[in-house]
């Protein structure tokens, strides 16, 4: 048998904080959509397209920082598309979010197919991939160093934006017209602010962090683009945006979760566990996960009707 | 003296209705003007256009002189309009504070600025005697209180003219009076105040002036003192109305349902049955009074078996019914007139016949061995329409189609003509009109002369005293005791739906009680 230290060691750490930095980006955007009460389960066709346009942009450009900015404007793009049949022509979001996966997996093989020749998965030296930062002064120890120098910047920027849209979300108007506009959005028409226009920020913020998300995957996570490479992790940043209680810093906490079970699979495959099994393990998760959190919702709901 | 607020000539056509027909409303600076009218005169519609939210087809709008386009409510919100809607724009699980600033935010260096928005609505409370808790949760307050952020909300945002939509129908009279000292304290400070309501009692005692609307069309503008309540319900409906219409009580009968200690869960902690026991006679009407949310739902479902009873037994006429299906407890001589006639009492898809076949359709002679047997579905359904005065007279017509009061006469024919002992009626002429509530009343005592046994539960104070042989309070789930009519008031009813038993309220004991 392993003994548990053998599992348990720094490298896990580190694993886990690379394998939740899709994971929270993902989810970042998400918390943005559901304050909306959108649910926009579109983030994972979102980042699939996303992390194609990454790896095509780089390859022919030779730089990942246009790699980002092409991953961006994709995400973005999809994300209006989104607006477009749930804003304007008023279909059901999740209906909506549904067609954009399926439509997402179509597209990129077809692209795949088209543009590079390939079927199934797409690798080149030519591809330049997010660099890992450096900070020298965290090389005062040895322990220090292994558990949070050298990551990704896509690992850095994740982390930075936890706090970044805390603070947008609850210090700033923008943020709080957006938490009324889930709530109780009739008051916020009669607060003269247009519910629709909330409601399209909130969708393309999201298009733009599963834009960062799918460049990550593609670029950062790994250096290379495969069919299908998002592979759930769009849904499990559902599950970790409603296990963090749609806030953004628990959030972190739910995603960080998520990586641990990934990272601990990881581990345990390489070590001669059957591999079905471990591979099922972060969806097991998310199953307790949203069991838990809708558990949570609903005592809330029952306990709390207002008057 | 110019008008503060002139509407002049407004039309305004819906798809099949015209709303307005050339309606002529003006205010005077620092009044308070009530606008009466039954449910689909025009009141609302006039109080949107004013707020912006609706867009007149024709007619102007003049504010001090000026004439205005409003395309949105910001647009009449920075010439000074608020209104408090009767359906509180209010988020649940924001706070107080949240909810007053939305959409004006204070904000220092574009940050929200919550110590100086916190200051100015202290302020503002102390200035019109509004108490609030400013970092409370909407959830956690009351009715009353949640009424009072509105107040502030439309204050905040600089609202000199304040439309109060209904803003009584759903306080205890209490709290009704403390919205009259705000409403006072408004006047005092200059605002000017339209005040929305179809209870005649209430606009008398507060305005300075009342407008009268019917179809669409003022029927008049008068000085309180030259207002009549009669004059008003005349103008209101087109006739004379005759609401306090109770006959001398006949001796009840025997017992026909038996409330023995019922317990049972309730949608939130407040309207958690405890313990519930009351007696209802044949001939005899009990009242249940209260405020909405205090346990009447629970308990109208229990009685009827569309919700469990946890501890207690019901019986009806001796027989025990505790748990029973609805379709069973049916079978025993019950009759429902539901809470909500759009959910639970109509199929809005189904024509009013079939809607009033929906209880007896699968016994004789409606239907043989499974077959509807239209011609007596036809005659009947004919029948019933043309008794209870169902308009259109048309029983092949959808009653999605219909308005709120002949929705209701449809849902009132079929339980009575059931003919059963027992008639439960919940919040029966709510959101009707005034026709309406007139001829549903004159049935409901019709059915007590016939000695049926009815339990009558309202939210209309006004209703429960002038139809109930006694009248039970209910309070956070509880009865908090059983009054005869006879020795029943205002006063302390209202006490008791606040909390008092039925000793404290008339030993004046009641408003120690409520400040504890």
């Amino acid at each position: 048998m392993f003994s548990l230290s053998e599992i348990f060691t720094l490298t896990l750490i580190r694993a886990t904080v690379r394998m939740s930095t899709p994971i929270l980006l993902a989810a970042l955007g998400l918390i943005v959509t559901e304050l909306a009460n959108i649910t926009n389960i579109g983030v994972e066709g979102i980042m699939l397209v996303s992390a194609f346009i990454a790896v095509a942009a780089s390859y022919w450009s030779g730089s990942w920082v246009v790699g980002i900015l092409a991953a961006v404007v994709a995400g973005v793009l999809i994300a209006a598309l989104m607006a477009l049949i749930h804003l304007k022509f008023k279909a059901d979001v999740f209906v909506a979010g549904i067609a954009i996966n399926l439509f997402s997996l179509a597209f990129t093989r077809f692209l795949l197919k088209n543009w590079f020749g390939v079927a199934g998965s797409f690798y080149s030296p030519r591809i330049s991939p997010i660099p890992r930062i450096n900070l020298s002064f965290l090389q005062i120890h040895p322990v220090i160093d292994t558990l949070f120098n050298n990551y990704n910047l896509m690992d850095y920027l994740a982390i930075v934006l936890v706090f970044v849209f805390n603070f947008l979300i609850y210090k700033t108007v923008w943020g709080l017209r957006l938490r009324f506009t889930g709530v109780h959005p009739a008051a916020v028409e009669t607060g003269g602010i247009s519910v629709t226009t909330k409601k399209l920020q909130a969708l393309l913020i999201s298009g733009v962090l599963g834009g960062l998300a799918g460049a990550h995957l593609s670029l950062g996570y790994t250096t290379q683009f495969i069919e299908n490479m998002t592979n759930g992790r769009g849904f499990i940043g559902v599950a970790a945006m409603y296990f963090g209680g749609v806030a953004p810093i628990t959030t972190w906490l739910a995603s960080l979760f998520f990586g641990f079970t990934e990272g601990v699979g990881a581990r345990l495959q390489t070590m001669g566990f059957p591999s079905q099994f471990i591979l099922m393990m972060p969806y097991v998760a998310t199953v307790f996960a949203i069991t838990f959190s809708m558990i949570r919702q609903q005592k809330k709901l029952t306990q709390k009707q207002p008057f | 003296m110019e008008p503060l607020v002139k509407l002049s000539g407004i039309i305004k056509q819906f798809p099949n209705v015209v709303a307005l027909k050339e309606v002529d409303f003006s205010l005077r600076e620092g009044e308070v003007h009530s606008l009466v009218g039954e449910n689909g005169a025009g009141k609302s519609t006039l109080m949107n256009v004013l707020y912006g939210v609706i867009q007149p087809d024709r007619g102007d709008i003049f504010i001090r002189g000026e004439k205005q386009h409003f395309h949105s409510a910001r647009d009449a919100m920075n010439l000074g309009i608020g209104m408090v809607h009767q359906e509180f724009m209010l988020a649940p699980t924001m706070t107080v504070l949240e909810n007053i600033i939305l959409g004006f935010e204070p904000t220092k260096r574009s940050v929200l600025d919550y110590d100086l928005a916190y200051e100015q609505i202290t302020e503002l409370s102390r200035e019109y005697g509004l108490a609030v808790r400013p970092e409370s949760k909407i959830m956690d307050n009351s009715v009353g209180e949640a009424q009072r952020v509105e107040i502030l909300k439309a204050l905040y945002r600089g609202a000199e003219v304040l439309i109060l939509d209904e803003p009584t129908a759903v306080l205890t009279p209490q709290e009704t009076d403390e919205l009259f000292r705000v409403i006072a304290s408004l006047k005092q400070h200059g605002k000017t105040v339209i005040f929305i309501s179809h209870k005649l009692q209430e606009v008398m005692e507060i305005s300075d002036r009342i407008t009268v609307m019917r179809d669409g069309k003022v029927q008049g503008t008068l000085d309180v003192a030259d207002a009549t309540k009669e004059k008003l319900a005349v103008l209101m409906v087109g006739r004379e109305v005759f609401l306090n219409i109770k006959a001398a009580s006949t001796k009840a009968g025997p017992v026909v349902l038996d409330v023995r200690g019922i317990s049972a869960r309730g949608r939130r902690k407040l309207s958690e049955l405890t313990d519930v026991s009351f007696q209802v006679r044949a001939g005899e009407i009990l009242g249940i009074a209260g405020v909405d949310g205090n346990g009447q739902s629970e308990l109208v479902e229990a009685l009827t078996g569309l919700g469990r009873v946890d501890q207690g037994e019901i019986l009806i006429s001796g027989t025990p019914i505790t748990n029973l299906s609805p379709g069973q407890i049916r079978k025993k001589r019950v009759a429902h007139i539901p809470e909500d006639r759009n959910t639970s009492g109509l199929c809005k898809e189904m024509t009013i016949g079939e809607n009033l076949i929906a209880i007896t359709l699968d016994q004789p002679p409606l239907s043989k061995h499974g077959v509807i047997r239209s011609r007596e579905v036809n005659e009947l359904a004919a029948k019933l329409v043309k008794e209870y005065d169902i308009r259109p007279a048309n029983h092949r017509i959808r009653t999605a189609n219909l308005s709120g009061g002949n929705k209701q006469k449809v849902i009132v024919a079929r339980e009575v003509s059931e003919d059963a002992d027992l008639l439960i009626a919940a919040h029966p002429t709510r959101g009707v009109d005034i026709g309406s509530i007139e001829f549903i009343r004159s049935i409901l005592l019709a059915q007590r002369e016939q000695g049926k046994a009815i339990l009558l539960v309202s939210a209309d104070l006004e209703e429960i005293m002038s139809l109930s042989d006694r009248i039970a309070v209910m309070y956070e789930g509880k009865i908090m005791g059983i009054v005869p009519a006879a020795e029943a008031n205002e006063r302390v009813l209202g006490l008791m739906m606040a909390g008092a038993t039925y000793d404290e309220a008339t030993q004046g004991k009641g408003d120690e009680v409520i400040e504890a």
